[in-house]
């Protein structure tokens, strides 16, 4: 996943803001134990909102940990629970599978990156595979399926968004409240399709230089992989759209501890970031021309 | 029963007009309107069956207690109900009747098998076709299903309704201290902030192998 998901900071409360450092630094954690130290580079936003979104609510136990990147002071950090754990796992099956798609999306020369990575988490795959076979058979899936309508050329937005959408839908299926487990697979499934679109928005250039599928290039029209004026409308309109079912499924469970974090996602940070993404401005630091890039397009 | 203070969310000592704030908030979160169509509607109607029942409970005791203030309306927002679950699909002569109510009980393979059965393309089927592609999540397709029934059937209020709540036309809720947002009409500068403010998090980075924004 890519980082997207974010709460808007100025509606949280200090409180809420110590619990969101503590989940973050908690998965990462978690990651170290139970993938060892190198698998801790695959944090990220989104993979703390599916953990607070899988945690069911519940009030964490805290402790104060140093760790590498923080040595001086302790942080608060969440103990061990379920949900980090299947957080962690599902990163790791994720991460690795997105690494592979881009080995294969890629030429010699640019895939260099992409296989030493996964060289790098092949032994935590190996692992997380094993802890979760149903979730790593579905994502092996998910990319079959993707890798089928790239072939196609597929016109539509929804069927390439859909099976990302479904992937993380299916991270709740395990829920025992049937109440609990509908509104997570709704509020997944929107995630999913939001994310995939910022991530096809963000990528459209470059996709265009390198002739990569993407659906966003065929659905609407553009100049050189800049959207126009009409079209960035009409894909914010169906971005939003997906946040607004977000935001009504969320409205229909408890989520103890995180409403504030999440009400503050759905209702205002995944807008902020989906503007930034449709604008450009997103990437602070704009990843630099990779020259080995062209060789390998 | 559940206490009908908890599931207004005020306490028992709430003024009546608290009472009412409590409840008009929570029945404007969980209206028809934010639900249109989408397959958590069952449940949000439950909720709302839920809050009026609590609402009304709680005015017939005071009413009848001693808290009584003799200045209330009843059933002030009765109005608010989503009547039986199927009368969305139900009424107009249908030629797809068997595809509504396959809808209304969500089983959508096999309101999608009927439809698809069908030869006649008209205005319906392309409305009824948009909204099995809406409860999955198809919003993109369902809004094109839309456009073209409004085209083909401009007069009919039940496909133009459909259609403004899939270009987000209506208002939707939106809780106490969130203004209405839409992607690009943000100011982008917020975002910087977003990004700064996570500094502490600084170890982050992407699953692509990319350094995020902060």
């Amino acid at each position: 996943m890519f980082g997207y998901v974010r709460p808007a900071q100025e509606k949280l409360t200090e409180e809420d803001r110590q619990r969101f450092q503590a989940v973050y630094c908690g998965l990462c954690h978690t990651l170290k134990r139970r993938y060892g130290q190198l698998s801790r580079f695959i944090l990220n936003y989104d993979l703390v909102m599916l953990a607070m979104l899988l945690s069911g609510g519940a009030v964490c136990d805290c402790d104060a940990k140093r760790c590498a990147v923080h040595p001086l002071k302790k942080r608060p950090c969440m103990g061990c629970s379920d949900a980090l754990d299947t957080a962690a796992d599902y990163s790791v099956i994720l991460t690795w599978w997105q690494l592979r798609d881009g080995v294969t999306d890629h030429g010699f020369w640019g895939s260099l990156k992409y296989r030493l990575l996964s060289r790098l988490l092949r032994r935590a795959y190996q692992k997380a595979k094993k802890r979760q076979p149903m979730f790593d058979h579905r994502t092996a899936e998910h990319l079959q399926e993707l890798a089928q309508l790239e072939q196609e050329q597929c016109l539509s937005i929804d069927r390439p968004a859909d099976t990302f959408a479904r992937l993380l839908a299916g991270a709740a299926d395990s829920v025992e409240n049937s109440v609990h487990r509908r509104v997570l697979q709704q509020m997944l499934y929107h995630l999913g399709r939001w994310i995939y679109l910022a991530d096809a928005a963000d990528d459209l250039k470059k996709d265009l230089k390198s002739g990569n599928y993407n659906p966003l290039a065929l659905r609407y029209e553009h100049t050189d992989g800049v959207l126009t004026e009409e079209s960035r409308r009409a894909l914010a309109r169906t971005m939003d759209q997906s946040i607004r079912m977000m935001a009504a499924a969320f409205e229909l469970a408890d989520f103890g501890v995180w409403t504030n974090i999440i009400r503050s996602t759905v209702y205002q940070g995944l807008y902020v970031v989906g503007t930034a993404v449709l604008d450009g401005t997103f990437r602070r630091r704009p990843k630099k021309d990779n020259p080995t890039r062209k060789a390998g397009a | 029963m559940k206490d009908p203070y908890q599931v207004l969310g005020v306490p028992s000592t709430a003024t009546d007009e608290e009472v009412k704030k409590a409840y008009r908030n929570l029945a404007r979160k969980y209206h028809p309107d934010n639900y249109h169509d989408n397959p958590l509607a069952d449940l949000a109607q439950e909720r709302m069956k839920e809050i009026n029942e609590a609402y009304e409970a709680i005015q017939s005791q005071r009413k009848n207690g001693s808290y009584q203030t003799g200045s209330h309306q009843t059933g002030g927002y009765s109005g608010y109900g989503y009547g039986n679950s199927t009368a969305g699909y139900g009424y107009g002569a249908s030629g797809f009747q068997r595809v509504r109510v396959a809808i209304a009980q969500r089983d959508l393979n096999l309101a999608e098998e009927l439809l698809n059965a069908s030869t006649d393309h008209n205005a319906e089927w392309n409305f009824l076709k948009g909204v099995i592609c809406f409860q999955r999540g198809w919003l993109d397709e369902a809004k094109r299903y839309y456009e073209t029934a409004v085209q083909m059937d401009p007069d009919n209020r039940e496909y133009q309704q459909a259609l403004d709540v899939a270009e987000g036309r209506q208002t939707a809720y939106r809780p106490d201290g969130y203004g209405s947002m839409a992607t690009g009409e943000c100011a982008s500068a917020n975002c910087l902030r977003i990004c700064s403010i996570l500094m502490c998090c600084s170890m982050c980075s992407g699953g692509g192998g990319y350094m995020c924004c902060c």
